[in-house]
């Protein structure tokens, strides 16, 4: 009992956070707008030098939807930051609800709108450019663990900015490097040394290895990846959750 | 029950910063109690250890019977927190606000929707129910603060300045909400720098001044302590400007303290046969004429001028104030 009364808060608060981020149509459009328009600027820039829609459809565009997994659930994420310089994390805190729930609220609504972002990044990909994936169980997987981890990572952002401005800055600083370097645009394997080691730190290349692979179905690169994110979902949200346990017990 | 709340040598510090220092007192059940002093004094601090979302360096809370150390989640059932500020969900509407706090508090869906409806025709909210809350003004923001703390019907409120940046219409509408959900049988603990409000409302005020408790009574045995102290009104001809006088005025013999109230220039003496001439000549040598003097009964203003030596208008100028008001005032950082 107690612990469906702490899941369901949980629940609540992932759901009050969506509601928020949903209600917000413009909020809603702005976050896709961005990915959008990348997809279709590289798909020009690629179809002008001379790569067709297969580079497109095998290397772009499963790319576009890791990255806008990442956008989606750090977005989501910076609520916690917002929150807190409004006071309405205090309306929480005062309320009968455990920090766990709270924080797996938080990682909740994170990881469920980079899955959403991602979805519908997947299904523009599919309508335009005819995209298809073999085993659409395991695209869902990665995307949901690469979202969990970029949820991490939003949370340690938001945990240790003090405001707002701070942590569209610091999550600026890891997302746009994430973006170039995690083998959205231009393959890991192309880069001068020694971005290839810096790529290999970042999740946004594993959970775009994966999709690509899930693609040409190659089982071995999806597994390790897979497990790849995982520790890294394990990592950062641990890291996340002692850093806003400590704001929250203080 | 006796006490609603209890506590006892509370302490609290950040970082090297004494924020609450030892502090003591208790509520009586259904009491209002008024938590007197100037920002940055300690008061959010104190409340926010007393509902659970400050650890205190030292000392216990203890809850309708709960010590909040030991058993947070019973003791936030019990309290409704009205914070200093709106903290609700702006791109929200008021209902939904109201059912997110029902489902935190584990109100089931039935229970839930009377309670929203009845708090929102409470605080005359409904027929704006569906708006989100950012379009909201300043007193309705005030009002849904209020009925969200109310949702599960808790026998303690805790409002911390429930008054602060409101009109005085509507801060008067505040302070009778306070006063009928006192009546209803509800134990209320606030925060104020407003000597009026704590003088007007609080059936018993403790004053706390840089952390510290420094009194605690009843607003009229607290006014009483100050016996020996006397306090004379004085407003100065042509005196567009009465604050020019405050400081020629402190320096005259016999003048304990001086302050503007009301337009009028406020003197504290134990020795009014004395000052009273001194004042005269020393503003009729400044070229000053005096329009009306007039002796008046203390105030609680009065006797917290007397016990802290400084005005409860002055705004923290230190850095160390500053910084401290931030940290209580400003949530979580």
């Amino acid at each position: 009992m107690k612990r469906l009364t702490l899941l369901m808060h949980s629940v609540w608060i992932a759901e009050n956070d969506l509601r928020q981020s949903f209600k917000s149509v413009r909020h809603v459009v702005w976050s896709l707008l961005f990915p959008i328009f990348m997809m279709l600027t590289f798909s020009f820039r690629y179809g002008a030098t001379g790569l067709d829609v297969e580079f497109i459809k095998t290397f772009l565009i499963p790319g576009i939807v890791g990255m806008t997994a990442m956008f989606g659930s750090i977005n989501e994420t910076m609520s916690i930051v917002w929150d807190k310089s409004l006071g309405v994390f205090d309306r929480i805190l005062a309320a009968p609800v455990s920090s766990t729930s709270i924080i797996v609220g938080k990682t909740m609504s994170g990881a469920v709108m980079g899955v959403i972002s991602a979805l519908v990044l997947l299904i523009i990909g599919t309508t335009l450019f005819g995209v298809s994936f073999a085993n659409i169980s395991a695209v869902l997987l990665i995307v949901l663990l690469a979202s969990f981890s970029f949820t991490g990572i939003g949370t340690i952002i938001s945990g240790l900015a003090s405001e707002p401005r701070e942590a569209m800055m610091l999550s600026n600083l890891l997302r746009f490097p994430m973006m170039f370097l995690g083998g959205v645009f231009f393959s890991v394997e192309a880069m001068p040394m020694p971005l290839p080691y810096v790529a290999r730190a970042m999740p946004l290349t594993y959970a775009t290895e994966a999709l690509r692979a899930i693609q040409i179905g190659n089982t071995a690169i999806v597994f390790v990846d897979a497990i790849v994110l995982l520790v890294y979902t394990v990592g950062t949200i641990l890291l996340g959750s002692q850093i806003l346990m400590k704001i929250m017990t203080r | 029950m006796e006490n609603a709340i209890e506590i006892k040598e509370l302490t609290k510090y950040y970082g090297s910063l004494l924020a609450v220092d030892h502090v003591n007192f208790e509520v009586k059940d259904k009491e209002i109690f008024g938590l007197l002093g100037p920002n940055g004094a300690g008061k959010t601090t104190t409340i926010r250890m007393i509902c659970g979302m400050l650890r205190p360096a030292s000392g216990t809370a203890v809850v309708a019977g709960f010590d909040v150390a030991q058993k947070p989640q019973e003791v936030k059932r019990r309290i409704g927190l009205v914070p200093d500020i709106s903290n609700l969900f702006g791109e929200l509407s008021a209902r939904v606000n109201l059912e997110f706090m029902g489902k935190l508090y584990g109100l089931d869906k039935k229970t839930r929707r009377e309670r929203i409806d009845q708090v929102l025709e409470l605080f005359q909210l409904k027929d704006r129910q569906n708006d989100l809350v950012k379009y909201y003004s300043k007193g309705m923001h005030r009002r849904l603060t209020i009925a969200a703390a109310l949702i599960h019907q808790p026998e303690i409120l805790v409002m911390d300045e429930p008054t602060s940046g409101l009109d005085a219409q509507t801060a008067r509408l505040v302070r009778e909400i306070i006063v009928d959900l006192n009546k209803e049988g509800r134990t209320v603990l606030l925060t104020t720098h407003q000597i009026e409000e704590a003088d007007r409302l609080a059936q018993r005020v403790g004053i706390i001044d840089r952390g510290r408790l420094i009194a605690l009574d009843t607003p009229e045995q607290i006014k009483k302590s100050t016996e020996g102290i006397r306090a004379l009104e004085i407003e100065i001809l042509n005196g567009t400007d009465q604050q020019r006088w405050i400081p020629i005025i402190s320096k005259a013999e016999g003048v304990d303290n001086v302050f503007l109230a009301e337009g009028k220039i406020r003197i504290l003496s134990k020795d009014l046969a004395q000052t009273i001439p001194t004042v005269i000549n020393l503003v009729d040598k400044q070229g000053g004429k005096i329009e009306n003097i007039s002796v008046a009964q203390p105030t609680l203003e009065d006797a917290f001028i007397s016990l802290t030596g400084k005005s409860i208008r002055e705004e923290p100028a230190s850095k160390e104030a500053y910084l401290k008001a931030r940290l209580t005032r400003g949530g979580l950082r």
